[in-house]
This record gives structure tokens, sequence and C-alpha cells, in this order.
């Protein structure tokens, strides 16, 4: 389960990022995104020296300046948990396409989402050879 | 445009991130752009190299001595990692290093900064005095 997963699931436990500054934040995750960008809330901030103590009911951290965080052990467990739940899930719901193949393969094409709608103009539009991805459209 | 057919290109050039699949579930040594050492149970890894380590153990090292803190769960930010080294259940048995208090390594680590602070005092004016200007800054502390 990658690092950012295990963030998703930290949310709404406690932990303590310390920044690159050498500041700690100690608060509940309330939120976070692919890029690390924190929201916490009832956060104590404590300077790098550990010698100045704020209260923050609220804090916006910006991923780049986080150097690690740390968590709970409960909050690992319960992240393995919802995995295999999920897998246990997907693979209740993979079993009936067994039979058809590729079927879940359809959206492929869109995931690495290069030139799906940039640049508006030709893509995708007139030309026989340009396929609906557009792929081959913009460099 | 044969030697750059992906067929043919070893696979080593493409495995920055692959290769740390061989590292989890054991315990490794990280040590941190800042210094510090962790030592704890790769759990996963991405492409940035973000780590996770369960069962971290904070282990500071001054000269000879040594004293650990229990941490716990970390989520490492890919960024501040200087390097990764597995660490040989063997080897841990027969440590050169003598473990010592708490409370006796923050004592010497103090020491230690405010004798290398010193160094770098006398160092530089002597350079000065010989015409260099000063003007590097310590980056990272590993």
């Amino acid at each position: 389960m990658l690092p950012l997963t295990l963030l998703n699931t930290s949310q709404g436990h406690p932990m303590l990022v310390e920044l690159k500054s050498g500041e700690t934040l100690n608060g509940h995750l309330v939120n976070c995104d692919a890029w690390m960008n924190l929201t916490l809330k009832e956060v104590v901030q404590t300077n790098a020296d550990g010698t100045r103590f704020f209260r923050l009911p609220e804090c916006y951290v910006r991923g780049n300046n986080i150097k690690y965080l740390r968590v709970p052990d409960e909050v690992l467990d319960i992240a393995r948990e919802k995995n295999q739940q999920q897998r246990e899930e997907q693979r209740k719901s993979n079993q009936p396409q067994r039979g058809g193949y590729n079927r879940q393969y359809t959206s492929g094409g869109q995931r690495g989402g290069y030139n799906r709608n940039r640049g508006g103009g030709n893509v995708g539009r007139g030309g026989g050879h340009i396929q609906r991805g557009g792929r081959g459209g913009q460099y | 445009m044969e030697n750059t057919d992906p067929a043919l290109l070893p696979s080593i050039i493409f495995t920055t991130a692959a290769q740390l699949v061989d590292c989890v579930d054991k315990k490794l040594l990280v040590v941190l752009r800042d210094g510090r050492k962790l030592i704890g149970i790769l759990r996963s890894f991405d492409q940035y190299a973000n780590l996770v380590l369960q069962d971290t153990v904070e282990r500071i090292i001054v000269q000879s001595m040594y004293s650990d803190i229990q941490r716990g769960v970390y989520i490492v930010r890919g960024e501040n990692v200087v390097l990764v080294g597995e660490i040989e259940p063997e080897k841990e048995e027969s440590i050169p290093l003598k473990e010592v208090s708490l409370d006796e390594i923050y004592a010497a680590r103090q020491d230690e900064i405010d004798h290398r602070r010193q160094r770098e005092l006398t160092k530089n004016s002597k350079l000065m005095d010989i015409g260099f200007s000063i003007d590097t800054q310590q980056d990272d502390m590993y």
C-alpha cells in the first residue's frame, strides 16, 4: 500500500508532522492530497529548538515543506484491513467478467491523459488517422 | 534505431524505484538529510522514494556511543532521504558502539556540536587572514 494511501487512511487521526525547518506540528489530519499538502486541526506548533509552543485551531501545510510524518501504529493496521477488504470486493466484482475479456481495460487509453482535450483545435477532428485519444496530436 | 529498442535495453536503467522492492519488509537504516538515522522495517514506497517505516527507532550516534528512541510509524518524504541500507540481523548483535542513556548522548552531542562550531570559527578566521572568502554554508547535516 502506497505511502500516500496510508496518509489518506490516517485522516481523522492524530499525527506529528516535522517540517524541513525542524518545526513540528502535532494535530489531527483533516485532509491531504497527492502533493502531500495537509490540513490539520487542533494543532500544537513547536519551533525547531523545542522552546516555543503555539496553538492553532487549524493549519495548512504545503507538502514540499514536509520532512516526515509520524502516525499512530493503529493507523497502519487499519489501512491494511481496508486494503484487504477492498481487494476482496474487487475479486467479487471481477468474477462475473471473467468470461468476457478486457472489459476493464477500455478506460486505459485515457489514463495517461496526455493530449486528450488539450489545444482544442484539430485533435480528434477530421483527419482519418487521428484517434480519439489524440495522442499523436500536439507535441 | 536498434540500440534504443526498449526490449533490448537492460532493465537496470528503468529500476530506480523498483529496486526498493527488494527492501520491503526488511529492517533498514535510513539516513535523512538532517543527519538523523532511522532504523525501521520498510513497509512501502513510491516513485518519489517516499517511505513507510514501521517499528522505527531513531538512533543517535556520537563518536562511539549510541542511544535509541522508539518512534513507531514514519512516512518519510523521499527528497529528505540520503541513503537506505539493509541491516543484517547477525551484524546487529555485534555493534562496535556503546549504548548509553539518552541524557548522556544529548550531552555528548551538544559537546560535539560546540567543538565543531569552534573549529569552524578558528578555521574560517585563519582562512580569511590568508585572503580566502568564506562563502560555504552547510546545507545538509549528513
